[in-house]
């Protein structure tokens, strides 16, 4: 909670200066020398592979029940162990992240798209606009997102679509504050007045010219919000009330394996273990980034 | 102290729209709620017109916003309606919520407690040992405890102490302090990896400035210095934000009360998500939002106490 605000304080106040292309060099140059960010990404492009590649990989079938092989310990037959009703513990976890990635990824776009709106509207024509905007920006700013998430979630009912819903209306405050600080200050600067000297409209100058200079921020706030939105999509689902079985998540596989936790303590460590591996992955990422791209930091060593 | 007054009162009002909008998602809440609440009341073969009678009786075929309105005014009388689950049935919500709540307050004190008496000395350790083998095991172990999804966390420490090493007992409605200590523990090491890293930036950025040179070069021991000088400065941001962590432990409550069974109100929202039972779900989620407003209102006190420019602001 707190880290989260002073994280977006943080990315709140960096002035930013030049063009995307910049910054994609950026990030790969620096990037590639922060330890951080090679662990994070190296978590995440394993895990992302292996989601992707669950159909063709030679393993059981996630949802296959063989009664005769349940609550079997790990071994070289089931990497992971098998759970209560005989499935492969390891299948599931594969299949399970790609329910988590698409939840929070999706969520994460949409959160994305409706802070930005919001945010570069309320920083960009100020005045009663963004009165009303902000305000509404600090009300949901001030509010856990989970708790909000777990709200919504219950009001709409347990499904995929409702999971992805519910978080994104509880996790835009973040991206809505960035967008519309960065907005307030680059829309004073010389080059939006120049362009609206040459008869730009607002739309224009506001999507190619306010919009990419608040980029860098954006992409340290989606990291981390990744992994904020894994873990609210499991939390969600680990309280009954997210992903329903028989689609398989990694919260509610923690859920069932509770059960069985002294005769088959595989069932619920071995996806806690890679849902925590996926949430670490997409947080280093996110503070390296913010390490890398900070420009107060230009020009230091590290 | 005019100003601190003032100040206060400027951040009391600030508080209502917030608690405003609370009730209003709330609100929505039942209102989106797929089904026809009528129905659930409605004496079994009710004909269309005795439905539509108990409609009118209980106000649901008003437009949305008086309905909103209506809901209001009864919040504003303390009446949060009664329960709808067969177990407590018609018991009111209010009183349900008040039978939870010390249960979750003592989760949250205790864990509150755990967090900052593990996070501080860890950050100080962190902090004077900086970039040895100390310093990096601790920002390990932060990076990871902030990671750790609480429901895995309590689940493994179930696995360790009661299932493993029969330290501790499993669930937490056996009372007394061993109870609350592995719940607690679960709830507060996530905000205690928080501490820790907060902890350690202030005291390096304290510990860099001239008047601890200035002491050292006058010859104090450096356990005075530390201790005596820069831990006064460095631990005061830390402290100040302990509001913002209600916030945290509010979230964190749901979850961990669902994983050891412990009866506060966290366990009831889960319990009456479950059994459909609105008119509790809505009493929880506003409780813990008022938790959330009233941890920001004490963080902004603190804050505006430690440091008097925030005051004018």
């Amino acid at each position: 909670m707190r880290f989260r605000k002073a994280l977006n304080d943080r990315l709140l106040s960096w002035k930013m200066s030049g063009g995307a292309k910049q910054l994609v060099v950026e990030i790969v140059e620096r990037g590639s020398k922060n330890n951080m960010v090679v662990v994070g990404t190296t978590i995440i492009v394993t895990i992302i592979a292996l989601a992707l590649l669950a159909p063709v990989l030679p393993m059981a079938d996630p949802t296959m029940f063989v009664p005769e092989e349940k609550l079997q310990p790990p071994s070289t037959d089931h990497w992971f162990g098998t759970d209560e009703l005989g499935r492969d513990v390891f299948s599931r976890v594969i299949w399970g992240s790609r329910v988590s990635l698409t939840v929070a990824t999706l969520a994460i776009f949409f959160s994305l798209i409706i802070g930005v709106m919001l945010g570069l509207t309320a920083g960009y024509f100020g005045r009663y606009v963004d009165y009303i905007i902000a305000g509404t920006i600090d009300l949901f700013w001030t509010f856990p997102a989970f708790l909000l998430a777990l709200a919504f979630a219950a009001a709409l009912g347990p499904s995929l679509m409702n999971v992805i819903l519910a978080i994104s209306i509880s996790y835009w405050a973040g991206f809505a504050r960035l967008m519309r600080g960065q907005a307030l200050s680059v829309r004073e600067r010389l080059f939006v007045e120049s362009s609206r000297a040459l008869g730009a409209r607002h739309p224009r100058i506001m999507f190619s010219h306010v919009l990419p200079n608040c980029i860098a921020p954006l992409i340290v706030w989606a990291s981390i919000g990744v992994a904020d939105a894994i873990t609210i999509e499991s939390s969600l689902s680990f309280l009954g009330v997210g992903t329903q079985p028989p689609t398989p998540s990694w919260g509610y596989m923690l859920f069932r394996g509770m059960t069985y936790l002294s005769e088959a303590p595989w069932i619920s460590t071995f996806p806690g273990l890679v849902l925590l591996l996926t949430i670490l992955g997409f947080n280093l990422l996110g503070d390296g980034l913010r390490d890398v791209l900070d420009p107060r930091m230009k020009g230091m060593r590290r | 102290m005019a100003d601190l007054i003032s100040y206060v009162i400027r951040k009391l009002l600030l508080a209502i729209p917030v608690i405003f909008l609370a009730t209003f998602i709330v609100f929505l809440m039942l209102y989106m709620t797929p089904g026809d609440p009528i129905l659930a009341i409605a004496p079994p073969h009710a004909s269309v017109d005795e439905l539509q009678e108990l409609r009118e009786q209980y106000g649901f075929d008003q437009p949305f916003l008086i309905q909103y309105g209506k809901f209001l005014e009864r919040l504003l009388q303390g009446d949060l309606g009664q329960s709808v689950s067969t177990g407590t049935l018609n018991v009111d919500v209010s009183y349900l919520l008040m039978q939870r709540l010390p249960k979750t307050l003592e989760l949250m004190a205790i864990g509150l407690t755990i967090s900052y008496s593990l996070g501080i000395p860890l950050g100080i350790l962190s902090a004077l040992n900086q970039n040895s083998w100390k310093d990096r095991s601790v920002m390990v172990f932060t990076l990871v405890a902030y990671a750790m999804p609480s429901f895995w966390l309590g689940i493994l420490l179930l696995l360790l102490l009661s299932v493993q090493f029969h330290i501790l007992p499993a669930e937490g409605t056996v009372g007394g302090l061993s109870s609350v200590l592995l719940p607690a523990l679960t709830l507060g090491l996530g905000n205690a990896a928080l501490t820790t890293r907060m902890m350690r930036s202030s005291m390096l950025e304290v510990v860099r400035q001239d008047f601890i040179t200035q002491l050292r070069s006058r010859g104090l021991p450096e356990r005075e210095v530390i201790f005596r000088h820069a831990l006064k400065n460095a631990i005061l941001p830390v402290v100040t934000v302990i509001g913002l962590d209600i916030g945290w432990f509010v979230a964190g409550a749901v979850i961990v009360e669902t994983v050891f069974q412990w009866p506060g109100i966290g366990l009831l929202v889960i319990n009456s998500i479950s059994s459909h039972d609105f008119p509790t779900v809505q009493g929880c989620i506003l409780l813990l939002a008022f938790f959330v407003v009233i941890g920001n209102l004490v963080a902004d006190i603190l804050y505006a106490l430690v440091d008097p420019r925030v005051r004018l602001g």
